[in-house]
């Protein structure tokens, strides 16, 4: 830690600009083994949790995971940021915003009491919105860091309803609350508000698409990877620690909200044509995913199955943990490939895989690993939440039953569109032919940059061919569980098995085989057959035109817009244009409302600021007259 | 017993399967009043495409050249994830249903992915509309496995087998309810009518078809066999877990040409009767599946609880 502050203050200074990033390199590393080690280890150090509002820091297996999983993703990222920000002063603000934002997140996992919480809960909301207004210049970043703010801290004030609440009744540390009372219940919905604002649950995901593409490519890779799944540790921390065994209910409101999230998530993103909009959608989406595993695992603790809800809570925190590596690996990769070819607008990228060939395997492998394809980590993680939602109906009640094989099918659901939309970006971006001359005289970025996202492509890798070690550790996260054996891959009891590393050397081998045996002695050179037309840069496809059939079929529900102008003169058609786009309900229907209500609200209210002297001092005494005669009355004092 | 099992599904799978498709399109043509092709015709196309040379679209990388193989190669651990009967020996990966989503994934990206690389439109087309209706497709083959699983009470597909043999499972409307979503299944990965259409030449209706247009020799080649795999695959779990079968070891063997000559009869027929629907209605009809299969695991959990 010491190493990321003062790495923190180097980066702030243009002289030892790189070296301080360097540092806060090594210090994420650090930091990671460091969380690796409590977790594996499965020992707490320092203090436990505690009611008392006095500073405490300590680390458990659940915090350990989640500081493993920061300095997983921090480090790589840190080295990115040493080529990726120039030691101009956006870029040293950027660096130096880097250590704090680092220490924010570390605060959050190692809090052992209510304060130090939200003090870094804080801080880890304030200081993205800094390295954003001073990365992006012009409204746009205003804007975008006002609604931000906006929605976190108004959901936010979820946590701090739901933390102080459990301090002032000794939850923290203390017996767990009775799920059965209200205040439970209210500390429940409070921490769902609050946390789930923060992982960027539909419907208060608003600030996340927004705020992500506007934040360098580091700062997106840290907030996507790790600062959204902190919604997840607190939903954890108080629906599994802070209060006992809930009714079915709130497994099936969590459930549903996963799921909401997870597919509309994805379909979102399915339909935007920037970059890194795509991936905050995206994240919407793994978010849900792994918010159905919480779910399942609430589902699972009310009817008793304690062995099936520790599987369901493994996967939920395995998939967020292979989701960090992913996305941390695709925001870089996005940035990368906006330095090379100045743009992160996927029509107009192209053909970047032979002229980046480091960067744009790496993004291959982070676009098939997030497709949940084998053998990368994200299809194991996706398999384990199937297996949690498809025992959901053997074993506990009817309307649980219901609930989770409708959350099954919106999982399959899911991972169909996410193949589809990263099939659209791998095709857009890295194959076929550059669209603009940007993209055709890109080259390979800086060392330090695609060796960060190789290093992340090989994290993909491994978590998919061994996710059994940790995926047991994780089990053990729940009290009350048996002891699980899957082996090095998952061999959960219930279902087939997946033996992750044999599926992988199958699956390669008879690739090599059937490779091997398909090089043909002659091989003929052909131009593209585009019904004997010649392939002009007018017949691409672009992004709108391959996911148009599955906007049409969606079209009762997402309701997209588009417009075509055509200018004719004298018969001829002189020009054409159109503009097509998809529509966030959610923002039309509950936020545009929501503003509009409070801004009249508002306006009503401005009257009573006429800003004269006198009405104010007629204000004052109006005052004094009512308290006077409440006191008289009794009601007061 | 256990042998005869994995020998049964590695020369099935791996050697039989163009028999399927051939098979259908000969019993097609039947009922057409056509004589039709001979059943062996796949076999002869496979022969004559693997010694012809294979076509390099110009401006394409390693993407386009391995994704053939690559496609081949999922399907293929698909092909040994799936057995013939319950009583084969456990495998070294595991024989999970819900895995066999996942890998099919595989090859769906690999294709597409190549269609991006050669810029045809007409393979993105292909393309595009194979994975709207994959969305669909995805829910109802996971929500039928589902309900099997469910009456089997276990997603291993050793275990579904057995778990839905005898006449047992049949009683109660869970696994018909199941069996007729999957049907719809097996209708969409066989891209049979009323989903494609198998026989066009016409680019405008293509969904499979295009994105065989920029490959040739020995890739071609493969892709026609992992279409006959295909078929062997949906065809195969449909005999031994979706409809009907002897809780006998042998009896579940032996039973399962008939089977699958039976399904093709219905394939043939299927392919006679009904016209191609439009592409947009199509997710609509297997939406409906989706909801029957979805029924049955309602059915199954008011009748268990």
């Amino acid at each position: 830690m010491a190493l990321l502050a003062i790495g923190g203050v180097g980066a702030a200074v243009p002289r030892t600009f790189l070296s301080g990033l360097w540092l806060q390199a090594a210090g994420g590393a650090a930091l990671g083994a460091g969380g690796a080690i409590a977790f594996l280890g499965g020992e707490s150090a320092g203090s436990s949790f505690s009611s008392v509002l006095t500073p405490r820091v300590g680390v458990d297996p659940l915090s350990g995971f989640f500081l493993a999983m920061l300095g997983l993703v921090a480090a790589p990222v840190l080295v990115y940021a040493t080529a990726y920000l120039r030691p101009d002063p956006r870029g040293r603000a950027a660096g130096a915003l880097l250590s704090p934002f680092v220490l924010a997140l570390v605060a959050v996992f190692c809090a052992r009491d209510a304060v130090t919480f939200l003090l870094g809960w804080e801080l880890m909301t304030l200081i993205p919105a800094a390295i954003i207004l001073a990365w992006s210049s012009g409204t746009t970043g205003r804007r975008v860091v006002f609604v931000y703010l906006a929605v976190t801290h108004l959901g936010g004030t979820g946590v701090w309803v739901a933390l102080l609440l459990l301090a002032s009744h000794g939850a923290l540390g203390g017996p767990s609350l009775d799920p059965g009372s209200g205040l439970a219940v209210a500390v429940t919905l409070a921490a769902l508000v609050g946390f789930g604002t923060k992982a960027g649950a539909i419907p208060l995901h608003a600030w996340l698409p927004r705020a992500h593409p506007l934040a360098p490519a580091p700062v997106s890779a840290l907030m996507s990877g790790v600062m959204v799944k902190v919604g997840l540790y607190g939903l954890v921390r108080v629906l599994l620690e802070w209060i006992g065994p809930a009714r079915p209910w709130l497994g099936a409101l969590v459930i549903a909200v996963g799921a909401v999230s997870a597919v509309a998530g994805i379909v979102y993103a399915l339909f935007q044509r920037g970059f890194k909009r795509l991936l905050a959608f995206s994240t919407i989406d793994n978010v849900g995913i792994a918010l159905l595993g919480l779910g399942a695992c609430l589902l699972f603790r009310a009817h008793g199955e304690q062995g099936w809800a520790a599987i369901a809570l493994a996967a939920a925190l395995l998939h967020a943990l292979n989701h960090a590596a992913v996305k941390a690996l695709l925001f870089l990769g996005a940035g990368s490939l906006e330095r090379a070819a100045g743009t992160v607008d996927l029509d107009a990228l192209g053909g970047l895989l032979r002229r980046m060939p480091r960067t744009g395997a790496a993004v291959l492998v982070g676009c098939a690993a997030i497709a949940g394809l084998p053998p990368f980590s994200v299809f194991a993680s996706e398999w384990l939440a199937a297996q949690s939602l498809v025992h959901v109906p053997g074993r506990t009640g009817p309307v649980a039953g219901i609930v989770g094989a409708v959350a099954l099918a919106a999982l399959a659901a899911t991972a169909a569109v996410a193949l589809f939309c990263f099939v659209k970006v791998a095709g857009l971006a890295l194959l076929g032919t550059p669209k603009r001359a940007a993209s055709a005289a890109a080259t390979e970025v800086a060392p330090a940059m695609w060796s960060a996202t190789a290093v992340l492509a090989t994290l993909s890798v491994v978590l998919g061919l061994a996710p059994g070690p940790i995926f047991e550790r994780l089990a053990r996260l729940m009290p009350g569980a048996p002891e699980l054996a899957v082996g090095l891959g998952v061999d959960l009891p219930g279902s087939g098995g997946l033996r992750t590393p044999v599926l992988a050397g199958v699956l390669v081998v008879l690739f090599g085989v059937i490779a091997t045996l398909r090089r043909s002695p002659t091989a003929a050179s052909s131009p593209t057959w585009a019904c004997g037309q010649e392939l002009a840069p007018q017949l691409h496809w672009t992004g709108a035109g391959f996911t148009k059939s599955l906007r049409l079929v969606l079209e009762a529900v997402l309701r997209p817009r588009r417009e075509i102008t055509v200018i004719e003169q004298g018969g001829v058609v002189r020009s054409a244009s159109y503009t097509g786009r998809v529509p966030q309900l959610v923002d039309e229907w509950l936020y545009r409302p929501t503003t509009a209500a409070a801004l009249s609200l508002a306006a009503v209210a401005r009257r009573l600021q006429s800003g004269r002297l006198g009405t104010y001092v007629a204000y004052l005494v109006w005052l004094l007259l009512v308290s006077l005669g409440a006191v008289k009355l009794g009601v007061i004092g | 017993m256990r042998a005869t099992t994995v020998a049964g599904q590695l020369v099935g799978a791996f050697l039989l399967a163009p028999l399927l498709p051939g098979l259908v399109q000969q019993l097609k043509a039947r009922f057409q009043g056509r004589r039709g092709p001979s059943p062996l015709q796949p076999y002869r196309e496979l022969r004559r495409l693997w010694g012809k040379s294979a076509i390099a679209v110009e401006g394409t990388g390693p993407v386009y050249r391995f994704a053939p193989a690559a496609a081949c190669a999922a399907v293929a651990v698909a092909l040994l994830l799936v057995p013939i009967a319950a009583e084969t020996p456990e495998l070294a990966f595991g024989h999970d249903a819900l895995a066999l989503a996942g890998i099919l994934a595989l090859s769906r990206f690999a294709l597409a992915a190549a269609a991006w690389d050669t810029r045809n439109g007409f393979a993105l087309q292909g393309v595009a509309r194979d994975l709207t209706l994959s969305v669909a497709v995805d829910v109802t083959l996971v929500l039928g496995l589902a309900t099997a699983a469910l009456v089997a009470g276990s997603t291993d597909l050793r275990a579904m087998i057995a778990g839905t043999a005898g006449s047992g499972p049949w009683t109660s409307p869970a696994l018909v309810l199941g069996t007729a979503g999957f049907l719809l299944v097996v209708i969409a990965e066989t891209g049979r009518q009323p989903v494609d259409n198998p026989d066009t030449h016409l680019e405008l209706t293509m969904i499979h078809e295009g994105a065989l247009l920029e490959v040739g020799g020995r890739d071609l080649a493969l892709l026609h066999w992992l279409t006959a795999a295909r078929h062997w695959l949906v065809l195969v779990l449909t005999a031994q877990v979706f409809l009907p079968h002897p809780r006998d070891p042998w009896a579940q063997v032996l039973a399962l040409p008939f089977v699958l000559v039976a399904l093709c009869l219905g394939l043939a027929l299927v392919e006679t009767l009904v016209a191609k629907m439009r592409i947009l209605l199509v997710p609509r009809l297997l939406g409906v599946g989706a909801a029957v299969a979805l029924l049955g695991i309602i059915s199954w959990l008011v009748e268990n609880t």
